[in-house]
């Protein structure tokens, strides 16, 4: 089933387009992570989604309720971070935490039972009962992931869920959406590659406004690279060596960097297995022979820098 | 409408957690006790003076005392008023929390109303205590109530206008400071808009500028005189600023 569903989506300033044309839909259950540079338009579309910005042009349905026609309807079913935690520094976390389950619309006797869980499960316990404008950036963090769970919703979407945090905070936030998974729906924007890669199910890459790839972290990488590299490294290279790499069959390329080469290999493994035996055969005093998967790094750069010199004067 | 309620309690509540709320009443009972004791003392003279030369008309306690001191109190809260009711949107903008509010399940419309009924009612507590003043000296001397309560009547009205004025001004920046100057110059304008009447040459005018004299309908309250026209008037005001202030609030998806 289809818990979110953007289609044509539209966001512009006059001439200026923050998004264009972004259509995507997300399944019940699903992570998707939306990566991009800065000022790709993921803030952006996240806003739409949540009912606080409306688009130029597109619909936006979430769990088959449209943002526009029923937003109360939609802002029911969705916890939604902001880029900037949205805390009140004058309050507590507990009653901070109550008075957004209230907001939301959670049933009062339920209010108690929602606000401990969420505490208990961004791990904020010790802090419970501070001022929110005494806590560490990434206590505020905590507290607006505490606020996006607080009413159990159906979909999450968290902006940039991980900024600010320290790397043990991050590696508690990654294991908390593992966790998350399956319960909730949730769409997380970020532009740390590693994120993505351990935490999501499904990637969609935005640059310039514009959806430039979407799938999952392996249908990516055969789709970009279709291609993988294998790095030599020799004692003695030569250009009688460097000929032989080239005469295999099924490498498209041999580039020479440093005392090594980098070998494009296209399609089977074969063609791995002959380099390994051409290099040691020319007696070139092999030090080093790596296979390299292209990783979600290079597609994303790729991506987005082959966009940029198709369309080098569109200004975001 | 639950919405409404959840929003004005936190407001409400975050306002009189701060020392802001605190500070304003603080300054404002200085002010009032001091001219009220004044005011009180002058009551007393001019009674002395009836009795010494045996007049047999007694000095106006209501004119004297209670008129004055509902002035002071009006010409305060304009002041109180828009300080307490600067902070009301441009916090919420100023810390972010715009976007919790407007991704929440509650309309433009309950945000706003959650709003100002939080202004409304730190406004009228602080209404509230400036009426222990004339109500206190009734243990030493019996008067006339229904002056009082007109007078009363016309000070809840005309401060739930500063507030809806003070909340439209600061649902229009992010700034405090400009919040707090725009919504000072706006409740001025109200009570000068009237004097345009006397200046106006075509008699329509003259009379729409008349209906919109803030002075007269307090006058009038202070009087002791609850009309519908007065009424109405400063009721209009409030609608007409809580609608404008949730076109603002609706508007921000749009930007």
């Amino acid at each position: 089933m289809n818990m979110i569903e953007v289609t044509g989506l539209v966001k512009s300033y006059g001439p200026i387009h923050a998004v264009k044309d972004i259509q995507f839909t997300v399944n019940k259950g699903e992570v998707v992570g939306f990566l991009g540079p800065n000022g790709a338009g993921k803030s952006t579309t996240m806003k739409i989604i949540t009912g606080s910005m409306a688009p130029t042009g597109g619909s936006v349905r979430v769990a088959g309720f449209d943002v526009f026609e029923n937003p109360i309807e939609v802002k029911k079913r969705i916890g939604y971070l902001p880029e900037n935690p949205p805390v009140y520094g004058e309050m507590t976390v507990e009653s901070y935490l109550k008075f957004v389950a209230k907001l939301k619309g959670v049933e009062r006797n339920r209010i108690g039972r929602q606000v401990e869980k969420s505490i208990e499960k961004t791990d904020l316990g010790s802090v419970r009962r501070r001022l929110i404008q005494n806590l560490s950036k990434g206590f505020r963090q905590r507290v607006g992931i505490a606020q996006a769970l607080v009413s159990d919703p159906e979909v999450l979407i968290l902006d940039e869920p991980t900024s600010g945090l320290d790397p043990r905070q991050v590696a508690e936030v990654r294991a908390l959406i593992h966790e998350l998974k399956g319960e909730h729906t949730i769409v997380l924007s970020t532009h740390i590659l590693p994120e993505v890669q351990t935490m999501c199910d499904r990637i969609i890459i935005i640059n310039r406004g514009r959806i430039v790839a979407e799938d999952s972290l392996e249908g990516l990488s055969n789709r970009i690279a279709g291609s993988s590299y294998v790095r030599i490294k020799v004692a003695r290279p030569g250009v009688e060596f460097e000929s032989a790499l080239s005469g295999i069959n099924g490498v498209s390329s041999v580039v020479k960097i440093g005392d090594g080469y980098s070998v494009q290999v296209r399609g089977s493994d074969s063609a791995v297995e002959e380099i390994a035996e051409v290099t040691v055969r020319a007696k070139v005093g092999l030090l080093e022979l790596r296979r390299e998967i292209v990783d979600l790094e290079e597609i994303f750069l790729k991506l987005t820098t082959s966009e940029e010199t198709q369309s080098p004067g569109s200004a975001v | 409408m639950k919405g409404i309620f959840v929003i004005a309690g936190k407001d409400l509540r975050n306002l009189f957690l701060s020392p802001l709320f605190f500070v304003i009443a603080g300054l404002c009972a200085i002010v009032w006790t001091l001219v009220y004791f004044l005011s009180l003392q002058e009551f007393a003279n001019a009674s002395q003076m009836n009795a010494l030369q045996g007049g047999a008309e007694t000095a106006s306690l209501h004119f004297i005392v209670f008129a004055r001191h509902i002035s002071l109190v009006n010409l305060v809260m304009i002041f109180a008023v828009s300080s307490m009711s600067m902070r009301l949107f441009t916090e919420e903008k100023k810390n972010q929390t715009m976007a919790l509010l407007l991704t929440s399940p509650v309309t433009a419309t309950q945000i706003t109303f959650g709003k100002f009924l939080a202004g409304l009612l730190a406004a009228w507590a602080l209404v509230g205590v400036s009426f222990f003043y004339p109500a206190s000296l009734r243990v030493f001397t019996a008067f006339d109530w229904a002056p009082l309560f007109s007078s009363y009547i016309g000070l809840l009205l005309i401060t739930a206008a500063y507030v809806a004025i003070g909340m439209f001004a600061s649902s229009l920046t992010e700034s405090t400071v400009l919040a707090v100057v725009m919504s000072l110059i706006f409740n001025v304008m109200l009570w000068f808009i009237g004097a345009l009447s006397e200046s106006s040459q075509d008699p329509f005018l003259a009379k729409t500028f008349e209906h919109l004299n803030v002075g007269g309908h307090f006058m009038n309250f202070i009087k002791g005189s609850v009309s519908l026209a007065s009424i109405t008037f400063l009721v209009s005001v409030v609608v007409l600023m809580t609608f404008l202030t949730q076109r603002v609030v609706e508007s921000n998806r749009w930007r």
